[in-house]
């Protein structure tokens, strides 16, 4: 294929990523205008490492990886270094949400388990879960993938994706946690 | 008498206790698709015979479905859209987008000519390199096969998707090994009666009285279609080779490169890196999925010996 042909090619398949890279950045940054600076960023880093780019590579893993370490570098020129926040203290602070939703888990998971529902308890996740959540759940990535885009090993994204499962079940309702006593 | 029955019950329970244990930790890996083979089928056994467990399963199923059909979480504006298609184009392009943002695409795009010219150079001068030191190589080892065919005919099998998935999963540790065995015979022993086909590896490396160029590090089961097929490990170099085995009533080899020598059909495709190799002998369907060089013909050692057969395995290497 000739170089046009092959940029050609590389346009049309990264462009057809552009909203899971457009949620990404929104789960990473939580800022609509960050989010599209971010986005931005992103798709002139690969053009520019284009010819990096192996044959038969994962374009999309390849994309978040180039978004993932911009917003890293992004954080890190404001100095304040990427601030997860705090797991443990996380657990403790669903608060009122979680109330609301408590007095019978199970016929309130079933009627309330629509969309925007599922969306607001995953924007309401500690960004850590939130990520973890999008890059397997939304967007299907395999453990494999994860840990390769995140920098650690697969045990950590397993213990990881189910703590993150968990709190999104206990924001959802806390229909587990019913169904855990029921067994 | 009766506190033996009483023990007996109690043990069963406490068997079926830990037991329920383990597979619910293993509920989210059956339902993300990252738990094959034996641990699968038993998993999905159990759930046949435990209620507790098949409703748990049932609703940890439905939560991620639920999750999963939340996609798309955000959706990018038409004006995000246009300006990366502004960014992704590759000619100068008049004004669509902000001064600071078109400037930003110019630099990206004249750096981006650049190193798709200098990338071209370099492909060359990486073709002739590879070309000499093949020629070096290879000299002597392989002689090119005057029967055989190449042909480009379309994405990879199912049956080379599964076995690069699980020699991947192998690697990062997620596929511990049934058996732990350097002994082909024990390996060829060990598959018998728990396949509906007879694998007998071969042991041509010993036999051949050549240097050891591979260890068999050992095997156990993996799920295929409704069905077991063998996976058997091997390490050549420190480097990881897995083989595939099952009947081709289950699997037939297709897809990728196809390369006709000596009568067999091979598929040769890249996938996530890794270089597999699929094709039918004999009733049977195998993959050999490694990283080494080229098409990774080189793991065909494992079941050829270094020389005698090297016409077969000669038609796999690339064309340089």
């Amino acid at each position: 294929m000739s170089q046009a042909g092959c940029t050609a090619v590389f346009s049309q398949a990264a462009l057809e990523h552009l909203d899971a890279l457009y949620g990404y950045a929104m789960t990473l940054t939580r800022n609509q205008i960050d989010a599209e600076d971010l986005v931005q960023e992103t798709y002139l880093r690969a053009v520019k490492a284009f010819g990096q780019l192996m044959p038969n590579s994962n374009l999309k893993g390849w994309l978040f990886v180039i978004m993932r370490n911009a917003w890293l570098n992004q954080v890190r020129h404001a100095n304040s270094g990427p601030r997860f926040v705090d797991l443990e203290k996380e657990d403790d602070d669903l608060g009122d949400w979680v109330d609301k939703r408590v007095e019978d888990p199970y016929a309130i998971y079933l009627r309330k388990l629509e969309r925007k529902e599922i969306v607001a308890a995953i924007e309401n996740l500690p960004s850590v879960y939130r990520e973890i959540i999008v890059l397997r759940d939304i967007e299907g990535f395999t453990y494999h993938e994860i840990s390769s885009l995140l920098g650690c090993p697969a045990g950590t994204v397993m213990s990881r994706l189910g703590r993150a499962r968990e709190k999104l079940r206990r924001l959802l309702g806390g229909w587990q946690g019913s169904a855990a006593k029921a067994v | 008498m009766e506190g033996g029955k009483a023990q007996r019950r109690r043990l069963f329970n406490l068997f079926r206790m830990a037991n329920c244990r383990e597979i619910r930790d293993h509920i989210s890996l059956y339902l993300d698709d990252e738990l094959q083979g034996s641990e699968r089928v038993g998993l999905e056994n159990h759930l046949k015979q435990c209620e507790a467990c098949r409703s748990r399963f049932e609703r940890e199923r439905r939560f991620l479905e639920a999750i999963r059909q939340s996609k798309p979480l955000h959706t990018a504006s038409d004006e995000l859209h246009s300006r990366v298609e502004e960014i992704l184009s590759t000619t100068g392009r008049t004004n669509l987008v902000p001064t600071r943002l078109r400037l930003g695409i110019k630099r990206s795009l004249a750096n981006f000519t650049q190193t798709s010219h200098a990338s071209v150079l370099s492909v060359h001068t990486m073709i002739a390199v590879a070309a000499v030191l093949l020629m070096v190589l290879f000299l002597g080892l392989w002689t090119v096969s005057r029967d055989a065919k190449r042909s480009l005919i379309g994405g990879p099998s199912e049956f080379a998707l599964m076995a690069a998935d699980t020699h991947l999963r192998h690697i990062r540790g997620q596929l511990p090994l049934e058996i732990n065995a350097g002994a082909p015979e024990q390996i060829s022993a060990w598959f018998h009666d728990k396949l509906p086909f007879s694998v007998k590896l071969p042991n041509y490396q010993e036999s051949s009285g050549q240097k050891k160029l591979y260890d068999l590090e050992g095997a156990r089961l993996v799920g295929f279609k409704s069905d077991y097929a063998a996976y058997v490990a091997y390490q050549m170099e420190h480097r990881p080779i897995s083989l595939v085995i099952t009947s081709n009533q289950v699997a037939q080899p297709s897809g990728g490169e196809e390369i006709t020598a000596k009568g067999l059909t091979f598929h040769y495709d890249s996938i996530d890196g890794f270089k597999v190799l699929t094709w039918s002998d004999r009733g049977l369907t195998y993959a050999l999925v490694s990283d080494l060089e080229e098409r990774g013909q080189r793991s065909c050692v494992v079941c050829h010996d270094g020389s005698k057969d090297n016409e077969s395995i000669a038609p796999l290497k690339p064309k340089t």
